[in-house]
């Protein structure tokens, strides 16, 4: 795809160097050539200087999507979308065991709040110094994280050849048997 | 001297004044609004959830019903978004036919969001009259695609239906028809006395708010703020065709009402542009193999801007999809315009943001 309109070079310069893994930072562009700009933040700490930098230059936070947790790995990946004159530049970071929460950016971008809201009800996704961790759309009596904890049919259906509805029960039971 | 005395008053989830149910707490002095806090979560359907349970195909048809004013924005953000995860393009006669089925439901949307406003101030006959007046763009909408809400429209690599040149020239009538009319109904938003009294220089959202808060379409431009998809990152047929982006800069209700109904116009234009260079071919093209990848796409609805996330596999499947709609950056951005007005402006206040609860909670 011809790129006819690119992204921020000096802004692109500036988060690169938080996301150094193979393949970490991406460009590619839509079908009429607008460019958008993919980074994989080396770990979640990374995303308060990558927001600092993004508010600078007076970017606009779009949207968060959280990702359904993977269990082989037990990691889950947040994206973090925002656009500065028209172009648009995910950031991924990735949690993990070892670093299992995502530091809140509403002191960079005020409209995160309801974003992380709704990625701590659906996913359980812990969120440090968020301002206002409320319920956003769920009622109170539903537990936290729903989307990690319920098993779709298509992985029911595909348990006699995959592991991880076997893993999902086994993480239950031992669970409760901590409990 | 009597003592003042701030209470909270409940306002919702069901009222008359309001077109969808959302519950408002809202912290009065007297009869002036201190402090604003919103309770939602009523028609939450848990539609992501549903998406990762169905295949792109039958996606299409799930997302159109997230919203039924800008239903037809939630289809073509998906179809874009997954062409863009399988590097796809779409034919040019398709290109075209997206924008017009998009202008089409901008008219009917914008003037469903003004006829509401003329109800709630309790100018009665002109909300009927505006909601006549876009019934000749419901017709348009059931000429042509067999429904007045749900299009069905596009389809992954194109469009579903073509539109014949007599679908066309009965377009071009309807357009011609209701172009003096929307005129008139907009001279009376922008100088009767009513209208002006109730709404001018009412629920202000300061430029550097809309900034800081990230708000979108009428919204946005209603404060001045010049951004709008179709001309920022043009998609479909947009960059080879001439409109204005409209802006207004009294930052009140009033201004995103004016906003509305010049943006009507601009439609209008499109659509006349559309038909007469529309070009010859075919509307859609095959799906190649579905691919491991991930893509965004936004476009501009009559709300503002929607944005889609999508996360593929390789199978046919999405294993993730996630969207986001304009009336999620713009509820917060009612604690501004709240502040300090009377609770009898409350429900107007909300309609200048055109908000739509079941597409926020999905």
């Amino acid at each position: 795809m011809e790129i006819k309109r690119f992204g921020d070079s000096e802004l692109i310069a500036a988060l690169s160097p938080l996301a150094t893994g193979e393949n970490a930072v991406r460009q590619t562009a839509d079908m009429y050539g607008n460019s958008q700009h993919w980074f994989r933040l080396d770990e979640p700490a990374k995303l308060v200087p990558a927001a600092a930098e993004l508010a600078g230059k007076g970017a606009r936070l779009t949207m968060i999507s959280a990702c359904r947790r993977v269990m082989e790995t037990l990691t889950q990946d947040i994206c973090y979308h925002f656009e500065l004159k028209g172009m648009l530049y995910t950031l991924t970071v990735t949690l993990t065991e070892a670093c299992p929460a995502v530091p809140s950016i509403t002191k960079f971008f005020l409209n995160a709040d309801w974003h992380e809201r709704e990625m701590i009800e659906l996913y359980g996704i812990p969120v440090s110094d968020q301002p206002n961790p409320n319920r956003l759309f769920l009622d109170e009596v539903l537990d936290a994280g729903l989307l990690n904890g319920a098993v779709p049919l298509s992985v029911m259906m595909n348990g006699a050849c995959s592991t991880d509805l076997w893993e999902r029960i086994l993480q239950g039971r031992q669970q409760k048997e901590a409990e | 001297m009597s003592e003042t005395r701030t209470f909270s008053m409940p306002l919702g989830p069901v009222h008359v004044a309001l077109e969808e149910p959302v519950y408002f707490n809202l912290t009065v002095e007297g009869e002036t609004v201190r402090k604003v806090h919103l309770t939602s979560g009523h028609v939450h359907r848990g539609m992501e959830a549903m998406a990762m349970q169905r295949n792109f195909y039958k996606n299409a048809t799930l997302v159109e019903r997230v919203c039924s004013l800008c239903s037809n924005s939630h289809s073509f953000t998906y179809t874009n978004v997954v062409e863009n995860a399988l590097r796809m393009q779409i034919p040019a006669r398709s290109r075209y036919l997206r924008v017009m089925a998009e202008e089409i439901k901008r008219i009917a949307s914008h003037l469903f969001n003004t006829a509401i406003q003329a109800h709630i101030i309790g100018f009665g006959s002109l909300f009927m009259h505006v909601m006549e007046v876009r019934e000749i763009m419901q017709d348009v909408k059931e000429t042509l695609y067999g429904n007045r809400m749900n299009m069905a429209a596009n389809c992954i690599g194109g469009s579903k239906y073509d539109l014949p040149r007599e679908k066309m020239d009965y377009l071009a009538k309807q357009l011609d028809i209701i172009e003096p009319q929307l005129r008139e109904i907009q001279d009376i938003y922008a100088n009767d006395p009513m209208i002006r009294t109730r709404t001018y220089g009412l629920g202000l959202l300061p430029q550097k708010d809309a900034i800081a808060l990230g708000v979108v379409g009428p919204v946005a431009r209603g404060s001045g703020l010049k951004v709008d998809c179709r001309k920022d990152t043009p998609y479909a047929a947009y960059d080879e065709l001439d409109f204005d982006v409209i802006t207004r800069d009294g930052c009140c209700a009033w201004s995103r009402v004016q906003v509305r109904m010049a943006e009507c116009f601009e439609s209008i234009k499109l659509l006349r542009q559309c038909m007469e260079r529309i070009p010859e071919g075919p509307i859609v093209t095959p799906v190649p193999d579905f691919i491991a990848n991930e893509a965004v796409a936004r476009t501009e609805a009559p709300r503002g801007e929607v944005f889609y996330y999508v996360r593929t596999d390789g199978t046919d499947t999405p294993v993730r999809l996630k969207w986001r709609v304009p009336s999620y950056m713009n509820w917060e951005a009612l604690g501004v315009m709240m502040k300090d007005c009377k609770v009898a402006d409350v429900a107007l206040i909300t309609n200048s943001i055109d908000p739509c609860v079941s597409c926020t909670e999905r």
